[in-house]
């Protein structure tokens, strides 16, 4: 009788509340469609390449959600996205996959691709080849453009996607900012657009775009070194005359092999043979 | 007061505001059905109506009408999200490709029912970044959409709202007329757009009924969109255009206004080659070709020093000239055909007038051919406001020579009998040298040339 007293209260409020509710509707099957869409031979193929194995979906359907709505962007030939998909599994998935394990892909991935047909032209004329958006989604523009039988094309199109994924192995496990900072300090600048990559390269940067800053310096070292033979990286490096900027380079490179041996134990140099085998087969099939 | 008190007064208030929150669940409802009911309906409405036309649907689509024209689409929506869909879009070569293609479309809802053509089409060319009608729209494409927000209907058509920029667009009821009349737009595009032969400029010449008055009209083949800016000093002026095309002429989102009265519909006339907006009363609005500079200036005596006065000299240089936007399709089409011909590609062009009314017109090459001269009297039309060239002698610098068959086609054009218009342009090409045109009166040849002096 105690507890009854101390607790009437709760007990007449909550039967209220309870009674409150009798004659409200019950809730009955969803409102929202949740059926299936039909599937395109192309999404089954993506479903089986991408989708079911890495957890990583395609989207080249238009979906403004997933793009900038100021830029005059717009969906990829459909006919395009099953080529430029296989460049990506063939060139980035293998090779990290032969050299970094079968589960690295699987674990360290953007989670989605977004597939864009034309270039992404901004007002400056410069132009974005791509986009990693908090390690989770990269986006890749001019798919319309890809030519597979092009080497210059290729590497173009595979370059956007290793510095793209170097950014999200960074955001993973950072690399060295410290010591990177204090290679080349003073060359950094936000109009690296109007620098000839000659000018670039003698002040220590492999691009032009390596000095709007350390992690893009960073990324287009990477990138470089993996969609460039040894034998076009030597010659990049031959074509720089000044010492100093060489050994700059050179230093940035140690910085980036020493980043993957010790973060993720990759040989980064097996890593840019396996990539550029598999450029071949690309290629050449 | 004992807190028993206190707390008994509460109770009371909690049990009457419990109680009272009840007393009226009935509210106003303002929907016949709750939200999710109602966009789920719109857009199984949408996605009925739009495959409910037989032959589709036709959107004449004016992406932003103060600087842009109007492109016509075409799309027969099909079950499963597929749509075949024709435009008549001018390509980046020129080319206009009326044929139907199939893609696929959805319905989407957010906050409202939009239509979205959600793979690649006819549509998406007006949303390219990378191809812009003017340097305005860098980045921008032509402004187009193709996600559009569903309105509803009026008068059996729809009515969306484009996405980025809010612009309403309508599709009507497509016949089979309009997928046939489609590819019939094209010759009058291309009539309007000219081709390499075409006169250089364009006159938007408009009669009130009593007279009339001829305005420079400024088109962009590409934007489909002109102004007719007047040609009198004292008038200040101007008529845009936003055109969009049919297979009997062009017309205009903007009307003409002549007079109050509204003319839109400009009719094709094959005899003049020219476009005709016929009104009431003699108003009438023609625009047509002219080989003339609407604007006829003094700048031709440039090329006529006084005597004792110093040469002047213009030249054309390739390396910095070759992709002058003033050089006309013609004068392109001569260069490249010396070009092709042989190793030797034309370096420059270059005149240099003298005090005695006769100028040298030097040829220089790259590829190991000599240089050549054409040496030509002068004569003046001060009525034209031309400069007539007629032929000397051919020489090499130290002598006389036969006349070089290479230079010949192009050279002939600087031969003009009717003369040539010179132009001082109010822009630069990489250097601070004057830019000098000098166009042929009854071709349209016009070179690009620096002035040295």
């Amino acid at each position: 009788m105690k507890i009854f007293k101390t607790y009437k209260t709760v007990l007449i409020a909550g039967a209220l509340l309870i009674a409150s509710c009798a004659h409200e509707d019950q809730p009955k099957e969803s409102q929202l469609d949740f059926s299936t869409p039909v599937k395109t031979d192309l999404d089954k193929w993506i479903g089986t390449n991408f989708l079911d194995p890495y957890n990583i979906n395609v989207y080249y359907e238009w979906n403004q959600n997933l793009v900038d709505n100021n830029r005059y962007l717009y969906p990829p030939l459909v006919a395009k996205v099953q080529p430029a998909m296989e460049v990506v599994k063939k060139i980035w998935i293998d090779s990290y996959t032969t050299i970094g394990g079968k589960e690295f892909v699987k674990k360290i991935a953007p989670r989605e691709f977004v597939l864009v047909g034309g270039i992404n032209l901004n007002t400056n004329g410069t132009v974005t080849l791509g986009l990693a958006e908090a390690g989770q989604r990269v986006s890749l523009f001019q798919i319309d453009n890809l030519n597979k039988k092009s080497r210059a094309s290729v590497t173009q199109f595979i370059h956007t996607i290793q510095h793209e994924y170097v950014h999200i192995l960074n955001q993973t496990k950072p690399f060295d900012e410290q010591a990177w900072a204090k290679l080349t300090p003073s060359g950094y600048t936000s109009s690296w657009y109007v620098e000839a990559i000659a000018t670039s390269r003698s002040l220590g940067f492999i691009t032009s775009y390596a000095r709007l800053n350390i992690y893009e310096d960073f990324a287009e070292t990477a990138a470089t070194i993996l969609t460039s033979s040894k034998a076009e990286y030597d010659a990049i490096l031959a074509g720089v005359t000044d010492a100093t900027a060489k050994a700059n380079i050179k230093a940035k490179e140690a910085l980036v092999v020493k980043y993957y041996k010790e973060a993720f134990n990759i040989d980064f140099y097996a890593l840019r043979d396996e990539a550029q085998k598999n450029t071949d087969i690309v290629i050449n099939n | 007061m004992k807190a028993k008190y206190i707390y008994k007064c509460l109770l009371i208030s909690f049990v009457a505001l419990l109680l009272g929150s009840c007393s009226s669940p009935e509210v106003d409802a303002k929907f016949d059905e709750n939200a999710t009911d109602r966009l789920s309906g719109r857009q199984k409405e949408l996605n009925d109506l739009l495959l409910s036309s037989a032959d589709g649907w036709k959107a004449v689509y004016y992406t932003d009408s103060t600087q842009l024209g109007g492109w016509t689409h075409l799309f027969k929506f099909l079950p499963g999200g597929k749509v075949d869909m024709a435009s008549d879009f001018t390509g980046r070569d020129g080319e206009i490709d009326t044929k139907t293609y199939q893609s696929q479309y959805n319905i989407q809802v957010g906050s409202t029912v939009s239509l979205v053509f959600s793979t690649q089409n006819r549509i998406h060319l007006l949303s390219d970044a990378n191809n812009y009608p003017t340097a305005g729209l860098l980045a921008k494409g032509y402004l187009g959409d193709f996600q559009f927000y569903y309105y509803g209907q009026k008068d059996g058509n729809i009515i969306f709202k484009t996405n980025r920029n809010g612009h309403m667009l309508r599709f009507v009821k497509a016949t089979p007329k309009d997928w046939t009349d489609l590819p019939k737009n094209v010759p009058i595009i291309k009539n309007i757009t000219g081709d390499m032969n075409s006169p250089l400029f364009r006159l938007l010449e408009i009669n009130d009924g009593t007279a009339t008055k001829n305005y420079d009209f400024s088109y962009n083949t590409s934007a489909r969109f002109g102004t007719g800016y007047s040609l009198d000093p004292a008038v200040n002026t101007s008529y845009d255009l936003a055109l969009s095309f049919n297979p009997l002429g062009a017309y205009s989102k903007l009307p003409l206004d002549v007079k109050g009265q509204k003319l839109t519909d400009f009719v094709y006339d094959t005899p003049t080659n020219s476009f005709v907006a016929t009104g009431k009363d003699g108003v009438k609005a023609t625009i047509k070709y002219t080989n003339a500079p609407p604007r006829l200036t003094d700048d031709y005596k440039v090329t006529l020093p006084a005597a004792g006065a110093p040469s002047t000299a213009y030249g054309y240089i390739a390396a910095n000239l070759a992709s002058a936007p003033t050089n006309s399709q013609l004068c392109v089409f001569l260069l490249n055909e010396i070009n092709n011909a042989s190793a030797a590609k034309v370096n420059r062009v270059q005149f240099t007038f003298f005090n005695n009314r006769t100028v040298d017109i030097m040829y220089s090459f790259t590829g190991g051919k000599a240089t050549v001269y054409h040496r030509a009297t002068i004569t003046e039309d001060a009525v034209n406001k031309t400069i007539i060239l007629k032929h000397s002698l051919w020489h090499n610098g130290t002598s006389v020579i036969a006349a070089d068959p290479l230079v010949k086609n192009l050279d002939d054009k600087l031969m003009d009998p009717k003369g040539l218009y010179v132009t001082r342009e109010s822009f630069r090409i990489q250097f601070t040298n004057t830019i000098y045109t000098f166009t042929a009166a009854s071709s349209s040849f016009r070179i690009t040339t620096y002035a040295f002096q």
